[in-house]
């Protein structure tokens, strides 16, 4: 049966979606925000399964200062207003020591304020297109600055200089886009094109016909979406993957890898920094304990599985570290750098209130799944260390962006 | 900011232009066959449905299903338009003939049943699922490859348009369908069955609706929201298309549908977006009688 | 002060409810306040958003079930309201310190730009009900999509695109000793500005403007052919149902801290109308009852699996709605009001009275000398390839009957539509007492001295006598005593004093016949046209008419637009013949009796000429 339907017995029979009214003295609460229906529902799910795994483990260590973690979620639906509405409940009804969740850039800045004004900490855990500074806000997702650098180095080597954008028309794309320029500036790569894509568009013949205009040897594509996941369909079936190289960010951090037939598939480049196939030893764990949890993996498990995961995990670890789950202690802890061991390799926490990283580079392969190329360690988020130290000033609470 | 304009001087010569027409001609070509089922039973019907996104969609999972069933995919197609004839029939049947003459409440009763299709798919169907990807094969003008699929689109788009009109002009069903629509009164008091009419007019929208989803499946994938995309756009082709609703429709896809989509190719493709909605309120407002409403014709 | 002695009981209902029109708004805002001030901190916070989407409601329901208009459009209102607050507020908080309320000003100040555009090109372009809900459903497409790819910084404000605007900051006022930055006290400030918005736009809707609506939702030519300038007052709703819910969209930014390109979204903009029909379209309460109830059940379904539905069930609520319950929650409560109240409706009497024409003699002014008042000199139109007006030249009196004859297609309603300005012509002048009209509104043509009564009776049916008659007394003379005292003198020449509070669809079909009259007499029009008077009428009701068309021609010209001819025959006055377009021949109608070319046009056996 489909995702959906699996994840809803797996709701009723987790039972967390409860709102705690009457609680056992000895647990210590922390929030959930997922969109567990609604078109972003792929994400969530996996997202709150992880969390809940997480916990699950945390408890079996021995909790957090003595307690058992308790997991109060609400499906935010994917809609913007939701994570509002629902931060505010597991803030002043539910009391939560701490908040996970979000997935759009927009779901991270409902709740971003809110966790400032009430000084609760929330983890967001996706990729995203960078900047965040909010002594409140962590997040243990992999940034551009992380994904692009070492991609462009190696694509140049690969396929040549000339690169093509093909990216979102918001946030997420135009500043990654950004980065692109950045970057190809730095290595010597030529930007031929860029064109940015309303979140609607399906039909793609204008873009594919500039960039064959364009003769580029790359094309960096971030589609957003089921619907400008067909880019790489439409993109394959042109006959353009013979002759020029197709490289994201995104690509399989949703399982667009499933959706996209295998003959397209076959040759996309992604970085992130997990994949299911990553071959280290917490990551055979991790999917060990995942599949005697829920059973056989039947939908690749994404990244932001393995960020809510790390979130989780570093949460509970400076909280013990602290002594305590108040939410100025353990950003304090975080803040001094907390290092793990996670199913994508060692991360660490930063004075950014980001992560430094394991960083994959992968290729698609015939059968919906990719092969590992090549890892790049210890990638640091520069352009986020480069503008936000919360160590020095922890009032700041802001995006930054480049060129702003 | 100007596309393409970066870094390379651009020449247009000879075979950018042609390519640029076979680009253009494809993406009005794609919003022609999901408008099809709309107009259909906009014009003769005077109903609006505002589900039509979620009745391709419908369409695009079933022949989805099938083909991966084994079934090949035209039979699939014909499997799609099938199923969405009878589930229309069924929809007319319980909801829509109780709101003839109610243009509003259809409007707002569609836009229901909409809602409830597209929970629903979720529910049955999740937020994705693995497509059936492109047939192999590509058309080439000078330096350019375009998928050959779209080519055979743009064939089917207007074999398909013609057939409607056809069938609508020619046929018995067609004309009794016309009159049905002009004058209902008169057309019962000389024996039309206008209730059956109806009903078969919405059965077969909605079959031209699963025949679209279906055939553009290949293309697109088939999730829950891919009827979104065209929705906005079939509905104001449809409604500025005045009272030769086929004609209408056409010209109004392939003028505004074409400017946009140049825009599009000039600029960015939102701006080519809020091109087509712009010039769709210039045309609503400066000629209300529709962009065919000068015409004399039949459809 | 008039006094009311018919219709007693239902007169004094009237005057009562007219009177406490503010209690209705008073004792919901007082049992909203109780609940505010008792409940949790928690419910208050989600009451408030609750509340919010009822005003926002409100202002679809102030253009739909009021103005008759599916404006598709209201959350494009609230959400620039929305942002501007968010704007306003972050730049000037540092500055105001305490209350925001002049960020939610700002909020409802963009929203009247931003509807008083978009009304003016809608309604200044004369479009259909159909074209203005798609015009407006389009702008919401716009703003999603434009939204989206929109950053910009105005002071310190960020516009994020696709990120939104985080970060703005709540109201800061003292209410009722609570302060706004708590739950309660928010509440209660939002509740506080709900209510003095709703009470400002109730008390607007009151007569006479609120009555103009009303005549405008249920037929607008005929409100136009009043004498009123329905473009001016459709956009006036218009434009106060987009302030209302640009504040709304203020309110929403201050409860929400952040605000994002999502408000514009299709499907939000899909949902207002759902809580209206759930409420009640027309109620005015009912969209707050609509967003109270949908809230609620949000709320109840809670954010677990049940609420995950919630789109699946709205979809389902909006098909039985429209389907069974199409009136919503105020339509039952009426019908229950209206079981109890039966008894308040003024009998319906059997026996009419006859109207009494000779009070026409007190009621207008008989003109001094007979001269020309209207005349059109080469009046031409063509439709598409058509000739329906053939260079026509004409006269019309000041008083006495014209009669205007010819067969069908002959041009008779093309030149009566050209003449009250429904039509406007290609080429050729009409001059109404000594001025050039012919590029004026109806509206307009009425203001001057026109009046006009068509084929089919139109008046009010939802409307009393009452308040049909006032509707046109008031529209030249735009003084309400005087207007009542001109109702209760037309009502006494019509016959229809003893029927004031009486529906308009309650009356017998000659009846409705003459409260049209008397809407135009009410006017004291200088000239009358009337097209196809006798249509439908029993040979009584048309010696009546013909009795009346005779007095009335002693004070005002009269033009008769006809077909039967014993009707013109009866009226004894100059006709005029139309043939395709063009003037044929004018004379008594015995003159043309005997002309045998007539006879031939009628029969069709007209050659050429």
């Amino acid at each position: 049966m489909k995702t959906s339907i699996k994840a809803l017995t797996t709701a009723i029979a987790i039972s967390s979606a409860v709102p705690g009214m009457l609680l056992a003295e000895d647990t210590v609460k922390i929030g959930a925000l997922h969109d567990l229906t609604g078109s972003f529902n792929i994400y969530g799910i996996q997202q709150s399964e992880a969390l809940k795994l997480a916990v699950k483990k945390v408890n079996e260590d021995g909790g957090v200062n003595g307690e058992k973690v308790e997991v109060i979620e609400y499906d935010t639906q994917s809609d913007d207003a939701r994570y509002t509405q629902y931060a505010n409940t597991l803030i002043i009804r539910d009391q939560v020591a701490a908040m996970f969740g979000g997935l759009a850039s927009s779901s991270r800045e409902a709740v971003r304020p809110v966790a400032h004004q009430n000084e609760t900490i929330y983890f967001y855990s996706a990729l995203y297109e960078g900047g965040v500074c909010d002594k409140y806000t962590f997040l243990t997702g992999v940034t551009p600055s992380q994904q692009l650098g070492v991609m462009l180095k190696w694509a140049k080597e690969e396929y040549g200089d000339k690169v093509y954008v093909v990216a979102p028309d918001y946030n997420f794309g135009t500043i990654s886009a950004h980065w692109v320029n950045e970057y190809a500036e730095e290595y010597g790569l030529e930007v031929v094109g860029e064109d940015f894509l309303p979140v609607s568009q399906s039909d793609f013949s204008s873009t594919l016909q500039q960039i064959q205009t364009s003769e580029p040897d790359f094309v960096v594509a971030l589609p957003v979406g089921s619907r400008q996941t067909s880019f790489y369909e439409q993109f394959s079936a042109a006959g353009l993957k013979d002759r020029i190289g197709i490289i994201s960010t995104n690509y399989g951090s949703g399982n667009q890898q499933v959706v996209v037939s295998a003959n397209a598939g076959e040759g996309i480049v992604a970085s992130q920094n997990y994949f299911q196939v990553v071959d280290t030893e917490s990551n055979s764990e991790f999917l060990e304990m995942w599949e005697a949890e829920y059973g056989e993996i039947s939908d690749p498990i994404i990244s932001e599985a393995n960020d809510t995961w790390n979130a989780v995990m570093l949460w509970a670890e400076a909280a013990n570290s602290a002594g305590s789950s108040e939410s100025d202690a353990v950003i304090d802890q975080l803040l001094n750098g907390v290092e793990l061991d996670s199913p994508e390799g060692k991360i660490k926490s930063l004075p950014s209130n980001h992560l430094m990283h394991q960083v994959y580079l992968v290729e698609g392969d015939s059968n919906h799944s990719f092969n590992v190329i090549t890892k790049y360690e210890d990638v640091m988020p520069e352009y986020e260390q480069s503008v936000c130290n919360l160590l020095e000033d922890p009032s700041v609470s802001r995006q930054f962006s480049p060129g702003s | 900011m100007i596309k393409g304009e970066n870094k390379k001087e651009q020449s247009m010569d000879f075979a950018q232009i042609t390519f640029t027409g076979l680009t253009t001609l494809s993406s009005i070509s794609i919003l022609l066959i999901a408008t099809l089922g709309l107009a259909v039973i906009f014009g003769m019907m005077g109903v609006i449905n505002l589900a039509h996104g979620e009745f391709i969609m419908l369409g695009a999972f079933v022949t989805l299903f099938s083909t991966q069933a084994g079934v090949p995919f035209v039979l699939s197609l014909g499997l799609s338009f099938v199923a969405l004839a009878i589930y229309g029939a069924v929809i007319e049947y319980i909801i829509i003939r109780h709101l003839y003459g109610r243009l509003f409440d259809t409007l707002l009763a569609t836009w229901g049943i909409g809602l409830v299709m597209y929970q629903g798919a979720i529910l049955l169907f999740g937020s994705y699922t693995s497509g059936i990807g492109l047939p192999a094969g590509t058309i080439g003008i000078g330096k350019y490859t375009m998928s050959s699929y779209f080519g055979i689109l743009i064939l089917v788009s207007v074999i398909l348009t013609a057939t409607v009109y056809l069938i609508f002009v020619k046929t018995k069903y067609g004309v009794m369908s016309r009159a049905a629509i002009q004058n209902p009164q008169m057309a019962g008091s000389i024996g039309i069955p206008t209730k059956k009419i109806n009903t078969i007019t919405f059965s077969f929208g909605s079959g031209l609706a699963g025949l679209a989803g279906g055939l553009l499946v290949p293309a697109f994938p088939a999730t829950p929201d891919m009827g979104v995309a065209f929705v906005s756009k079939a509905f104001l082709a449809v409604v500025t298309a005045g009272p030769m609703i086929i004609s209408g429709a056409v010209t109004t896809l392939i003028g505004v549908g074409g400017v946009s989509s140049i825009s599009g190719i000039i600029f960015t493709s939102v701006i080519g977006d809020v091109v087509f909605f712009t010039i769709t309120i210039l045309i609503l407002r400066f000629f209300p009688t529709g962009v065919s409403g000068g015409w004399h014709g039949k459809l | 002060m008039v006094s009311f002695n018919s219709g007693g009981e239902a007169g004094k209902k009237m005057k009562i409810s007219a009177s406490f029109w503010w209690l209705y708004p008073s004792v919901f805002f007082l049992l909203a306040l109780i609940f505010a001030l008792t409940t949790s901190q928690y419910l208050a916070y989600l009451a408030t958003s609750w509340a919010v989407f009822g005003l926002l409601a409100f202002s679809l329901d102030i253009i739909w079930g009021k103005g008759g208009d599916l404006s598709l459009g209201q959350t494009v209102f609230f959400g620039v309201g929305a942002y501007t607050y968010g704007i306003v507020a972050i730049n000037l908080a540092p500055v105001l310190g305490n209350s925001l309320l002049l960020a939610v000003l700002f909020g409802g100040l963009s929203g009247v730009l931003v509807s008083g555009i978009i009304g003016y090109f809608i309604y200044y372009g004369r479009l259909g009900p159909l074209q203005t809900t798609i015009i407006t459903y389009t702008m919401v497409l716009i703003m999603a999509t434009v939204a989206i790819s929109t950053s910009f910084e105005l002071g310190s404000a960020r516009v994020g695109g696709a990120n939104g605007m985080t970060g703005i900051p709540p109201l800061t006022i003292d209410i009722l000793g609570f302060n706004s930055l708590t739950r309660h006290g928010a509440l209660v400030a939002t509740l506080t500005i709900i209510f003095i918005v709703t009470l400002v736009v109730v008390a607007v809707l009151k007569k006479p403007f609120g009555l103009v609506i009303d005549g405008i939702r249920q037929d607008v030519l005929k409100t136009e052919l009043l004498g009123y300038d329905v473009r001016k007052y459709r956009l006036a709703l218009f434009t106060i149902a987009g302030c209302v819910a640009g504040v709304a969209g203020g309110l929403y930014s201050s409860w929400a801290a952040y605000v994002s390109p999502s408000i514009f979204a299709v499907t939000q903009a899909l949902l207002i109308p759902i809580y209206v029909l759930v409420g009640g379209r027309g109620s005015l309460y009912g969209g707050f009852l609509g967003a109270l109830f949908i809230g609620w059940l949000t709320f109840w379904l809670g954010g677990g699996v049940a609420g995950g539905q919630t789109t699946l069930i709205l979809g389902a609520i909006l098909i039985l709605l429209v389907l069974f319950v199409p009136k919503g929650a105020s339509g039952l409560i009426n019908s229950i009001i209206g079981k109890t109240m039966r008894k308040t409706h003024a009998p319906i009497n059997e026996e009419s009275i006859a109207p009494d024409l000779e009070k026409l003699n007190y009621f207008l002014e008989e003109p001094e000398e007979k001269k020309v008042i209207l005349e059109t000199k080469g009046l031409n139109k063509k439709f598409g390839g058509v000739v329906a007006t053939d260079n026509v030249n004409m006269s019309f009196y000041n008083k006495g009957i014209h009669c205007l004859i010819g067969p069908n297609g002959a041009g008779k309603s093309t030149y009566l539509n050209t003449c009250i300005g429904v039509i406007k012509p290609d080429s050729g002048y009409i001059v109404f007492k000594d001025e050039k009209i012919e590029k004026l509104e109806p509206c307009q043509r009425v203001q001057l001295g026109m009046g006009i009564k068509l084929q089919v009776a139109k008046v009010l049916e939802e409307k009393t006598v009452w308040d049909n008659l006032w509707l046109s007394s008031y529209s030249k003379i735009k003084n309400k005593e005087e207007a009542n005292d001109i109702v209760m003198s037309v009502s006494d020449i019509i016959g229809l004093r003893h029927k004031l509070y009486v529906n308009a669809e309650e009356l017998s079909h000659g009846e409705q016949q003459w409260l049209d009259i008397g809407m135009v007499l009410s006017l004291k029009p200088e000239i009358i046209f009337l097209d196809e008077p006798a249509a439908g009428m029993t040979k009584i009701e048309r010696d009546r008419t013909v009795n009346i068309l005779h007095i009335l021609s002693k004070f005002v010209g009269v033009v008769v637009v006809e077909h039967d001819m014993d009707f013109i025959r009866a009226l004894e006055s100059p006709v005029t013949v139309l043939h395709q377009g063009a003037v044929f021949t004018s004379g008594s109608i015995e003159e043309l009796r005997q002309n045998p070319e007539v006879l031939d046009i009628y029969l069709g056996r007209q050659k050429d000429a």
